[in-house]
This record gives structure tokens, C-alpha cells and sequence, in this order.
């Protein structure tokens, strides 16, 4: 999705594009519903702004192109240019203040839409999470809200005013000679006509050009991802010589689409310049009495500066609608891949065995004493951390709150738990309040932590970003070091498994050594650590029985 | 079988990253024609206003039967038409310029980018999808910077220039606020310069930290979730990529205010040229030449609307530019002949270093010989992977501690005589057959390969040796199968596998490494594994 972004953005590198390219857009997702309902508060005082720049703007032209007007015939009204600064002064703090207005706006509507993510992400079962593809998730978080901001803030402003602003032109147009302001709008649709043919010759040209090289939109970025197997397989030479002659291709691909889509522009500028144009020379036959039409003969020379200056302002709104389309298109991709990756309706996916497991042994979470090892075993498969998750509680959102209550909160020791960057006494004390030096020194040297040769430093150890440096064993002693100053409850999976001897006979120690005290629940294959435990809750062959019944 | 296999080709050398040429004609086209419209816009307004101004004045005479409109008339005419044709102009040109010049770098980029040392260092940070898109954002910085930044900021400060001279020649008076408003947006376009540096280098910064905490959290969601701190983990993350908004809003606040300041320039110039040519006495006829020069100047305004855009584009590319350069600091690799077979590799008190440069261990001395695959065993964390990258060449390590039949190479020479095949390697967005890394092979032998691998079938449903495809489309063990194919398919006389049978059940592994070790019998293989895996006929090291 992310690449849609991408390969959106390199294929119109600027905007001043279609209006009318991407008419066709399917129903709003779920993503652009909350920007919107966001955006809507803020939307009304924001155009309420604009449009008042937009009057302000007219007044300052109208009012110049009078002052001139009045100046060439002979007299110059120092009123007319103070009116006409002050307009501008006006205008200018007026659109700051809108600039500003959209600006905030679009960052309440990106905010929320974090904030949903977050709500979305915190309630999400661990195994929705897992299957989320991390880094395009993350880079998403990075660049899709302010991208549905844009479109709900941004874009949906410029459309209200392509509404709005060509009929203010006109009003104040009519005030002078309603004639002139008629030919603007009779114009109208005549152009809208060729937006409409240049529209559809935009599409059937993006598409061709998406169907012809799609497949070499991003090679570029897909070459430096692969780089080390390229590398690897020594085929850089060749790859370089590929990727210049594909990007060549797809670049002059590009470009064919753009030629077209920059005729939309074009049509702007040309109907925009051809007002102008024909309204001078009217207007000047009309002064020097050769032809007389009404509306545009027998005006004062402020009269037809003022109908010529304003002109082009009605086709300014086309304009900034048209430079919005790249925004447009971004902000729906985003919209489209935030919804695919979090904010959509997941189907439930609570494992299946989860299920079987919990009316197997439904009563196995009450029958857990307070204290001593309990082991969960059975072959690889049978659910051993499945069941270790659910009597942990975890998928179980809708309880969470009531859970803790009654559960005095578990330490929680796998290979996969979360180690913060920095030294390891700090590792060892994460979350666990503050603990006095010697107390953390004993824990490390439990799990033989202060004499890993892998680890070198004792508890000054430094831990890298995202514990890089830490093998999935080290990792499990962390955890299981933190868990012994905790004084919670113990879950480990598999603390064992990845192991050397040695370590794994210190580790086993330590956990029977702590179940004297408290409740520790092992899910392992490890024989030597099952025949500690006081309980054993096997899921060998009566579960798979039940599984089969169930399939 | 392998009897036959073609002389290998060397690496060429990459000399240090350089700008490729610039196409400069297609950029001075563009320049002309963004000239072209910008005048054809400024005088279409400004003879517009003379000629109204004349005939007016010319109509309340009896001139106005002799008043020759047909000169002003066309002319009027003819720059509507040059300011349309020339924007299109402008843009087309422009465009092809820009995506031109793209191409060039990106392909020198990529060069750069193989040469530079961290490719080959632990963890391609590139193969992070977060990482490449803040990557991919620089480059597109820079590769439209001269048509977002140079090409409008060149045409603009054209025109502003000419305006000033024309300015003081017909109302010199003007020139004074007219000058001041200049010196003030100058001075607002490098605050906001300066100041965008930094905002921009504070957001990423804050992204990325928040990011290495989200993805940190994502991993341990099981544990986090069990002790229920999930959450609550949450929220730093969260709190980091709001606080990088927020400095995003104080950026565009910033650019507001500028905005304001720039759009204030030509309204405000045009008054000044119209009120001091008053007051110096000009009436009728002689005013209309200023008047020509006053909406002159409120058709330059049109062109200054976004500045703030130019101001932060060119803060982007400066910024994008020393973010790329960091990349490019190439180790030159040289040519070297690589003998097709060797017979003996020994490591002689090889010291082990992690790819952090810490010593890991003490140093090895061992004998792989060809024909005999060697297994390195041992916990994970003790540098199988490392030692493998040392031989390989992509870890530096003191040279004449590698010999090959006994004669000590260096990195180059070890590079180009060993394939090696990372245990996360990726699948590329191309054909099978690209995908293979064998161009000189034949299709029976990238069958034979496939098939190996046991992946014709899946191959074969996805549209054959020349169909598409890309790492979404394969497993993971599916990706580690083809890249088992790869080195199958390899004619180089090191291979070294890590952890081959990675991603596979284990009988799967079992078959396609007995069937790929007996392909590679004439050759020195050296896998890693951190299970007890031993196929027959295998030496087996222990790394402590």
C-alpha cells in the first residue's frame, strides 16, 4: 500500500493536475468517515475564512482597478487607495488566519486519526497484531493521517470553494455590468466540456500506463530493499544495467501520461488569459464607441479596469482546485491502506485450538494453586502457549479491566519480550519500580546473566535499540530476571528452549526456587523442567482427539 | 556436472559516487519557456490595463476615430496565447528534465548505495519498509528540486528584478517601500529556511524514535498483553508521532506567516508605483505607463503565491542531500581473477568479530576443503552468522588469516569467490529467472534447480521462469527455498548457506540440503545452523 503512495507520488510530481481524474472514487472507508466526522467542526470556520479572504481580495483588486481608473481620468481618490490598503492589510491578516485555521484543523483530524489507530491497536488480539506487516504499518503511522487530513481538510475546502469562489467573482462583476458577468459564466461549461474529454483521455492513458509497466513503478525501491541478496548472488552489474533501462521506460511512460494530464492546466490558463484578452478588446471598442454592445459600451474606464482585473479571479478557484488533485490522490491511497491495515473489521482469529482448549480445560485456570510450578506439556502443536496465553488472560479484551482485579498481575518471560534500549540493570528494573542495586545483582547472577561471554559487562551491559545484540536466550534470562524482582505470578513459554546447558539448569533452578513462593506456569517441552513441577497439565493425545472432533 | 562452468566474472569497480552529468539543454529550454510565460502573463495584464487606459482617454477626443487598436489588440492577443502555450511548455519540458535527470541518479544512487560498507554489515536497514520510505522521500527531494526550487525561484527573482528596474526608472520614488518589503521577505525566507532545518531534522527524529518504540512493542505484544502493559505501551509511541505533528503545525504556521508576508509584496508594490506616480505629478496620458508597470506587478503576485513551498523544498533538499551522503562512502572493490575451483580454505587464527566490531570468542583456525561441507554449531549469539560474512568477505578481519590453497586473499579476492546466501534473503519485484541470479543458464537448468527446491509446482502456477513475482507472493520458506536454488545454481567455489533449512519442516530441509550438498560435492560449502542439524557426509565446528 505504501508503495501505492510512492509510485503515486513519483508519477505526478507536482500538482496542477485533472480536476475531474479520479471522479470515479469508490464509497468512503471506514478511515475517511472519522477524518471527516473530525474535520467537520473546523471545516465551517475555516471557510467561513476563506470566503472572507476571498471577498477581501475582491474588494482590494476592485478597489485598485477603481482607484486607477479614477486616477487616469483625473482624479485620484485617496480614499479609493486607503480603502483599497485596507483591504489588502485586511486580507492578508484574514488569510493567515484561515492558513492557520486549516492548518489546525488538519491536525486535529490527523491526531484523531492516530488516536483511532492507537484505540484500534490496543484493543486488537495478539494475533491480528502479529500478521500486520510491521514496517508498512509503521511507515503508514509516519505519512498516512496527515495524508487524510489533506484530503478532508485541504482538498474538501478547495472543492466548497470552486463552488463559492467563481460565484463571488461573478456577483461583484454583476454590481458593474451584468452583460460581462453572463459571457464569464456562459464560458463555464465550455471548459468544464474539455476537462471532461481531457479527464477520460487522462484515465485511458494512466491505465494503459498502469497495465504496460505497473510492474516497473517501484524497482528502484525494491533494488536497494534486495541490495545485500543482490550483493549476495554477485549480480549487481547486471541488475544496474536492468534498472537503468527499466527506469527509462517507465520515465518516458510517465511522461506521456503527464503531457496529457498537463493539458488540464492548460485549459485553465488558456480560458483564464482568453477573458482577459477578450474582454480588453471589447471593452476598448467599447471606449472608443466602435461597436456597442450593452453591458460593455458607455462604461467609465473604472468600470471596465474593475470588470477586467476581477475576470481572472473567477477562474483562480479552478486553479487551486486543480493543484489539489495530487492531494486528492495521496489522501486516498492512505485512506484505502489505513483501512486495510488497522482500522478495518478484522474477522475474529482467536486460534482455533483457543476454543477446544478452553472447554478441554475450562476448569484448569480455577484449579491453578497460588503456589508452585505447574508445567503445561504435550508434542509441538498441541497448544501449549495457546492455553498459556488464555489463562493469562491475553485475547480476552473485554475483561481486561475486571481481570486485573482479581489477578494480582503476572510477570510474563518469553523470548519475545520487550527489552528497553540501554544498560542491562536497567533492562532487568524495567517496570518494576524502583529496586536497590544488590537486589538486581542477585537476580542477573540467578540466571547467569553477569558472566555471559556473550554478553560482556555484568550489569552495565549495553542493550541495543530493539535488543539487537541479545540472542532469544539472553532475551528469555532478561525477562525471567525481571520476573523474579516483580514478585508476580510467573507465565514463561518455553524459558528453556533456546538454552545452553548449563544456563538451562540455572534457569531451572530459579523457577522452581521461585514457585516456593508464588504461582509459576511453564508451558515446555523440557522433561527436566516438567519433573519439577508439582502440577502437569498435559496436552497430549486426549486434545488432539478433541481437536479432530471439532475439525 | 559442474566441469563446465563458466569463467567468473570479476567485479568491476565502483569509483566514488559522483553527480551524473546534468542534461542541461532540456533545463535551459525549461528556464526560457517558464521566462516566456511569466512575461507573456505580466504584459498580457499590464498592456491590457495601457490599452484601456489609452482608448478611454483617446474615446474623449476625436482621436478615438483614428486610435489604431489593432496593434495593442493583437499583441494582447498574442501574449494570452504565449502565456498559455509557454506554461504548458514550461511544465511538459520541465517535467521530462526533472524525470530525466531521475533516472541518471537514481541508477548512480544505486550503484553508490551497493558500494557503500553498511550494505554488508548485520541488518540491511534499507530492508525495513519505515526505513526505505524516509529513504525513498530523500531522494525524491532532491530528484525534483531544481523544478520545485530552482526553476520558480529563478524566474521569479528574474522578473522581480526587471520589475525593480523598470520601477526605478519610471516612479523612483517606488523603489523605497518596494525595496524595504524585498529585504523583509528575504529576511522571512531565511528564518523560515533556518528554522525549517530544523523542524524537519526534529520530526523525522521524533518519528523515527517513536517508530523503533512502536515496533519494539509490536514484537512483544504476547508479553506485553499477559502482563498488561499493552496499552500502556502504547502511548509513548503515540505521544511521539503527535509531537512530531505538532512541530509539522509550527512549521506550516511559520509558513503561513511567510506566505502573508510574500503575498503582501506586489498588491503593496503596485500601490506605491501608482501612488507615487501621482505624486510626482504624472496625470492623463503620462500615468498610463505606470499604470502598465503597477499591474505589472500584481501579475508577478501570482507567481509568488507558494513561495513558502519554494522555501521548503529547498530546506528538504538540503537536508535530503546530507542524509544521502552519509550512505555514500564507498569501499572501492577491484578487479580479481577468481580461479573457477579451489581445494582448501583455511582460516588461521582468524579473529572473530561481531558486526560491531567486538571481538567475539577466540580466534578459530580451521581446514574446509572441498567436497567435505562443513556445519558451525553453536548457541545463537556466538557469531555463525558473523564468521560466515568474514569468509565471505562482507566483515573486514585482518587480512592473511583467510588462505585459499594456502595462498592468504584479501576481501576483494573473497568476495568474488564465495557466493553467499544471507538467511533473510529477499525475493526481487522481477521474473523467475532474474530471480535465479543465473543468466547464463540453461531453462533446463533453472527447471532442474526449481525442482530441487521443490518449487516447480509453485513456479509453474505462477506463471513459469518468466513470470512475476515478489516477496508478498512467496512464504517465507518459500523465499528460502528459492534462495536455496540460487546457490544451487551458483558457479562460484565458496558457498556459504546460513542457516539453509531455516523456514522449513524439518524433512523438507533435510531433502533439499542432502540434494543441494550433493550438487555443490566439488565445491567448499560451509553452512551454519543453530540446531544439531548434521547431513551425512558433513564436518561439524562448534563455535563457543
Amino acid at each position: 500500500m505504501l508503495e501505492t503512495v510512492l509510485n503515486r507520488r513519483g508519477k505526478r510530481p507536482t500538482g496542477a493536475t485533472p480536476p475531474e481524474a479520479n471522479a470515479g472514487a469508490p464509497a468512503p472507508g471506514k478511515t475517511l468517515c472519522i477524518a471527516r466526522g473530525l474535520a467537520a467542526a473546523g471545516l465551517h470556520s475555516a471557510l467561513a475564512l476563506q470566503a472572507s479572504r476571498a471577498m477581501l481580495r475582491l474588494a482590494f483588486i476592485g478597489l485598485a482597478a477603481m482607484f486607477v481608473g479614477r486616477m487616469i481620468s483625473g482624479n485620484a481618490s485617496w480614499l479609493l487607495l486607503g480603502a483599497a490598503l485596507v483591504s489588502l492589510i485586511l486580507g492578508s491578516v484574514v488569510g493567515l488566519v484561515a492558513d492557520r485555521a486549516v492548518a489546525n484543523t488538519e491536525l486535529e483530524v490527523a491526531n484523531g486519526l492516530l488516536g483511532s489507530v492507537r484505540r484500534a491497536l490496543a484493543a486488537a488480539l495478539p494475533g491480528d497484531i502479529q500478521v500486520m506487516p510491521l514496517g508498512t504499518l509503521i511507515a503508514g503511522l509516519q505519512r498516512y493521517p496527515q495524508a487524510v487530513a489533506g484530503l478532508a481538510v485541504g482538498h474538501r475546502l478547495a472543492s466548497t470553494m470552486l463552488g463559492l469562489g467563481p460565484l463571488l467573482a461573478a456577483t461583484v462583476i454583476v454590481a458593474v455590468s451584468w452583460e460581462a458577468a453572463l459571457a464569464l459564466v456562459v464560458l463555464t461549461p465550455v471548459m468544464i466540456v474539455f476537462f471532461a474529454l481531457i479527464g477520460g483521455a487522462i484515465r485511458s492513458g494512466a491505465d494503459a500506463q498502469e497495465k504496460a509497466f505497473g510492474r516497473l513503478a517501484a524497482q528502484f525501491a525494491d533494488r536497494i530493499r534486495t541490495l545485500p541478496t543482490i550483493l549476495g548472488n554477485h549480480g549487481l552489474n547486471r541488475e544496474r544495467r536492468k534498472l537503468a533501462v527499466r527506469l527509462d521506460t517507465y520515465a518516458s511512460g510517465t511522461m506521456g501520461v503527464l503531457r496529457i494530464a498537463f493539458l488540464n492546466a492548460g485549459i485553465i490558463d488558456f480560458f483564464s488569459s482568453l477573458s482577459i484578452a477578450m474582454l480588453a478588446v471589447f471593452l476598448g471598442l467599447g471606449h472608443l464607441k466602435l461597436i456597442s454592445v450593452p453591458g460593455f459600451a458607455d462604461l467609465q474606464l473604472w468600470q471596465s479596469l474593475f470588470i477586467l482585473m476581477i475576470a481572472p479571479e473567477y477562474f483562480a478557484p479552478f486553479r487551486r482546485y486543480a493543484e489539489q488533485y495530487h492531494a486528492k490522490a495521496e489522501g486516498l491511497a492512505a485512506a484505502t491502506a489505513l483501512d486495510t491495515l488497522v482500522l478495518a473489521a478484522h474477522p475474529q482469529s482467536p486460534a482455533f485450538e483457543a476454543t477446544i482448549v478452553t472447554r478441554d480445560l475450562a476448569g484448569a485456570a480455577s484449579l491453578l494453586p497460588r503456589t508452585g510450578l505447574v508445567a503445561i506439556t504435550g508434542p509441538s502443536g498441541s497448544g501449549k502457549s495457546t492455553l498459556l496465553r488464555h489463562l493469562a488472560g491475553i485475547g480476552s479484551a473485554p475483561s481486561f479491566e475486571a481481570d486485573f482485579d482479581t489477578h494480582p498481575g503476572i510477570a510474563w518471560c518469553s523470548t519475545d519480550i520487550y527489552v528497553p534500549e540501554g544498560p542491562l540493570d536497567a533492562a532487568i528494573a524495567w517496570q518494576n519500580g524502583p529496586c536497590c542495586r544488590t537486589r538486581l545483582l542477585l537476580a542477573a547472577g540467578n540466571v547467569g546473566l553477569l558472566d555471559d561471554v556473550l554478553l560482556p559487562g555484568g550489569l552495565d551491559a549495553l542493550i541495543q535499540a530493539g535488543g539487537e545484540n541479545l540472542s532469544g536466550g539472553q532475551r528469555v534470562r532478561i525477562g525471567l530476571a525481571r520476573a523474579l524482582i516483580s514478585g508476580r505470578a510467573i507465565f514463561a513459554d518455553e524459558p528453556t528452549a533456546k538454552l545452553d546447558p548449563g544456563n538451562a539448569a540455572m534457569v531451572r533452578r530459579a523457577l522452581a526456587d521461585a514457585a516456593c513462593s508464588r504461582l509459576v506456569l511453564v508451558a515446555t517441552h523440557d522433561r527436566s523442567l516438567a519433573m519439577l513441577a508439582g502440577t502437569t497439565i498435559d496436552l497430549g493425545a486426549d486434545n488432539r482427539q478433541a481437536r479432530e472432533k471439532v475439525a | 556436472m559442474n566441469g563446465t562452468a563458466s569463467s567468473i566474472a570479476a567485479q568491476t569497480r565502483i569509483g566514488p559516487p559522483q553527480e551524473p552529468v546534468r542534461n542541461r539543454a532540456p533545463w535551459r529550454l525549461a528556464l526560457v519557456l517558464a521566462f516566456a510565460a511569466l512575461a507573456g502573463g505580466i504584459l498580457l495584464t499590464g498592456v491590457s490595463v495601457w490599452f484601456l487606459g489609452a482608448v478611454a482617454l483617446a474615446g474623449l477626443t476625436p482621436a478615438a476615430l483614428t486610435f489604431n487598436f489593432h496593434v495593442p489588440a493583437a499583441l494582447i492577443r498574442l501574449f494570452a496565447l504565449t502565456r498559455t502555450a509557454a506554461k504548458y511548455g514550461e511544465r511538459v519540458v520541465g517535467h521530462r528534465a526533472a524525470l530525466t535527470d531521475q533516472v541518471r541518479r537514481r541508477s548512480t544512487l544505486f550503484a553508490a548505495m551497493a558500494s557503500a560498507p553498511s550494505v554488508r554489515k548485520a541488518g540491511w536497514q534499507l530492508g525495513n519498509q519505515d526505513r526505505l520510505a524516509d529513504y525513498l522521500d530523500d531522494v525524491e527531494d532532491v530528484d525534483y528540486a531544481r523544478l520545485r526550487v530552482s526553476l520558480p525561484s529563478a524566474t521569479l527573482g528574474v522578473a522581480i528584478l526587471l520589475l525593480v528596474a523598470a520601477t526605478l526608472l519610471i516612479t523612483p520614488l517606488a523603489v523605497v517601500p518596494i525595496l524595504l518589503l524585498i529585504t523583509a521577505n528575504i529576511v522571512g525566507a531565511c528564518f523560515l529556511a533556518s528554522r525549517a532545518d530544523a523542524d524537519l531534522a526534529a520530526m523525522r527524529e521524533g518519528r523515527q524514535q517513536a517508530s523503533r518504540l512502536l515496533g519494539a512493542a509490536i514484537q512483544a505484544v504476547v508479553p506485553l498483553q499477559g502482563e498488561r502493559r499493552w496499552g500502556l505501551m502504547l502511548e509513548a509511541p503515540f505521544d511521539g508521532y503527535a509531537n512530531a505533528q505538532t512541530r509539522a503545525l509550527v512549521l506550516r504556521h511559520r509558513q503561513a506567516l511567510f506566505d502573508t508576508l510574500a503575498n503582501c509584496l506586489a498588491p503593496c508594490a503596485m500601490l506605491s508605483v501608482l501612488a507615487s506616480a501621482w505624486l510626482s505629478g504624472l496625470r492623463g496620458e503620462a500615468l498610463l505607463v505606470p499604470a502598465l508597470l503597477a499591474f505589472a506587478w500584481l501579475a508577478v503576485g501570482e507567481s509568488v503565491l507558494g513561495a513558502s513551498k519554494i522555501v521548503v523544498a529547498f530546506a528538504r533538499e538540503k537536508k535530503a542531500r546530507s542524509t544521502l551522503a552519509k550512505w555514500n562512502t564507498p569501499d572501492g572493490v577491484s578487479r580479481k581473477h577468481v580461479p573457477e575451483r579451489i581445494s582448501s580454505l583455511t582460516l588461521d587464527r582468524l579473529p572473530r568479530h561481531a558486526p560491531d566490531g567486538r571481538l567475539i570468542g577466540r580466534p578459530v583456525s580451521v581446514t574446509f576443503r572441498a567436497g567435505r561441507p562443513t556445519v558451525l554449531h553453536g548457541p545463537s549469539g556466538c557469531g555463525k552468522t558473523s564468521l560466515l560474512k568474514q569468509i565471505a568477505g562482507w566483515l573486514d578481519v585482518g587480512d592473511g588469516c583467510v588462505l585459499s590453497d594456502g595462498i592468504g586473499c584479501g576481501v576483494d579476492a573473497r568476495r568474488a569467490m564465495s557466493c553467499f546466501c544471507p538467511h533473510d534473503a529477499t525475493v526481487l519485484a522481477d521474473t523467475v529467472r532474474e530471480n535465479l541470479f543465473a543468466p547464463h543458464a540453461s531453462d533446463d537448468e533453472l527447471w532442474s534447480a526449481l525442482s530441487t527446491v521443490e518449487l516447480q509446482d509453485r513456479i509453474r502456477a505462477a506463471g513459469g521462469l518468466d513470470g512475476w513475482i515478489t516477496q508478498d507472493v512467496l512464504s517465507l520458506g518459500e523465499a528460502q527455498r528459492l534462495n536455496l536454488a540460487r546457490a544451487w545454481l551458483s558457479n562460484r567455489p565458496v558457498v556459504l548457506l546460513d542457516e539453509p533449512t531455516e523456514h522449513l519442516d524439518t524433512e523438507q530441509g533435510k531433502r533439499i540440503l542432502d540434494a543441494l550438498l550433493h550438487r555443490l560435492r566439488q565445491r567448499i560449502v560451509i553452512l551454519s545452523s543453530h540446531d544439531e542439524l548434521t547431513p551425512r557426509g558433513t564436518a561439524a565446528v562448534r563455535l563457543q
